[in-house]
């Protein structure tokens, strides 16, 4: 280590949606290019393997002062992370972030929703987040709001057919994202409603 | 007793899925094996199971993951990845088990006596690559007796 390089400074994560992002200012060297390497260390390693550091190779020597932590942070357990920068063979000393990271205090959003109406059939369009997210939805015949049905999904299909639909009536949607892995989940979606095409049959 | 423990089994098995060839590659007894000798952890009754769970992920964080370290980074931090969700499950495992009062019966806790004699019979760098390698088998287990 060397003190002519500062440690990088403001460490801090950016999470949300189980995407986890390490985040820190620029160590400033004039006419120079400084690179920076990122280590992470889990509980495990703390209680179990000496308080040991795993690098993360996508962000050794990198220049950029971001890093994409996502696959190294996948368990439920506090993490400790630190990074340092390089010039050359100078190295600063290990600036760590302040306190842990748990993944369970990701940001949690609503998931996007597209309800659409085809015919009489009542369908939804959900974004795929991740395989750790579910989506709970809840859907009920306007006016009809005691009667609100539910359906819960592991896995995102591109589209998905809730309900057949009476001839006329408005239908409401609404949803959610349940993660497991934390046993938290996101506010509700905005509710959208659609009215399903009406009875086409003439009386003559 | 039961204990219904919130797990993302989805991870696990995809960090295991990422390094079971390479770990695997490092095994060269093929001929004996920890968790299935001699019997299947299927003939578990499914009383035990808790506490036999309990068991097998205090064996894997006590004893196999610090033994798993090799030269490839990627394996390294997969290798992390799956021992701190261990360590995350074991907690929740450890907290059901005293709420639920479950108590491992004669017979399984035999059958884990078995596993620690399979793991003591190697030298202790081949026994945790092999119970490592050997973790899907764990996996399987869990989700067919969910």
């Amino acid at each position: 280590e060397d003190a002519l390089l500062p440690a990088p400074q403001n460490i801090s994560i950016l999470s949300i949606n189980m995407k986890h992002f390490l985040t820190w200012s620029p160590v400033i060297v004039q006419g120079a290019t400084v690179r920076y390497s990122v280590e992470f260390q889990g509980e495990y390693e703390r209680e179990y393997a000496n308080g040991s550091w795993i690098p993360i190779l996508e962000c050794s020597l990198t220049t950029a002062t971001v890093c994409n932590i996502t696959e190294d942070i996948s368990a439920t357990v506090a993490y400790k992370l630190r990074v340092r920068a390089e010039l050359g063979a100078t190295r600063s000393r290990w600036g760590k972030m302040k306190g842990f990271f748990n993944r369970v205090t990701t940001s949690l959003t609503p998931p996007l929703l597209r309800v659409l109406a085809d015919g009489h059939h009542l369908l939804v369009e959900l974004a795929d987040m991740g395989p750790v997210f579910q989506f709970r939805l809840l859907y009920w015949k306007k006016g009809q709001e005691s009667r609100v049905q539910q359906k819960v999904m592991r896995e995102v299909s591109s589209v998905v057919h809730l309900d057949t639909m009476e001839a006329g009536a408005e239908y409401c949607v609404k949803a959610q994202t349940h993660i497991e892995a934390i046993n938290r989940s996101s506010s509700f979606s905005p509710t959208q409603c659609v009215r399903a095409q009406g009875d086409t049959s003439m009386w003559l | 007793g039961a204990c219904r423990v919130s797990m993302s089994m989805t991870e696990i098995r995809a960090g295991f899925t990422a390094i079971k060839a390479n770990i695997q590659s490092r095994d060269p007894i093929r001929t004996l094996s920890i968790l299935s000798h001699p019997h299947s952890l299927h003939k578990v009754k499914s009383s035990d199971r808790c506490c036999i769970t309990h068991l097998l992920f205090t064996f894997y964080v006590d004893k196999v993951f610090k033994h798993c370290r090799t030269e490839d980074s990627f394996v390294n931090r997969k290798i992390s990845s799956i021992a701190n969700s261990f360590l995350s499950v074991r907690r929740k495992l450890g907290q059901c088990r005293e709420q639920n009062n479950c108590v491992c019966g004669e017979e399984s806790t035999e059958k884990f006596k078995q596993i620690l004699a399979n793991y003591e019979g190697l030298n202790v760098t081949s026994a945790a690559m092999k119970s490592l390698g050997e973790l899907d088998i764990l996996l399987d287990w869990m989700e067919k007796s969910r």
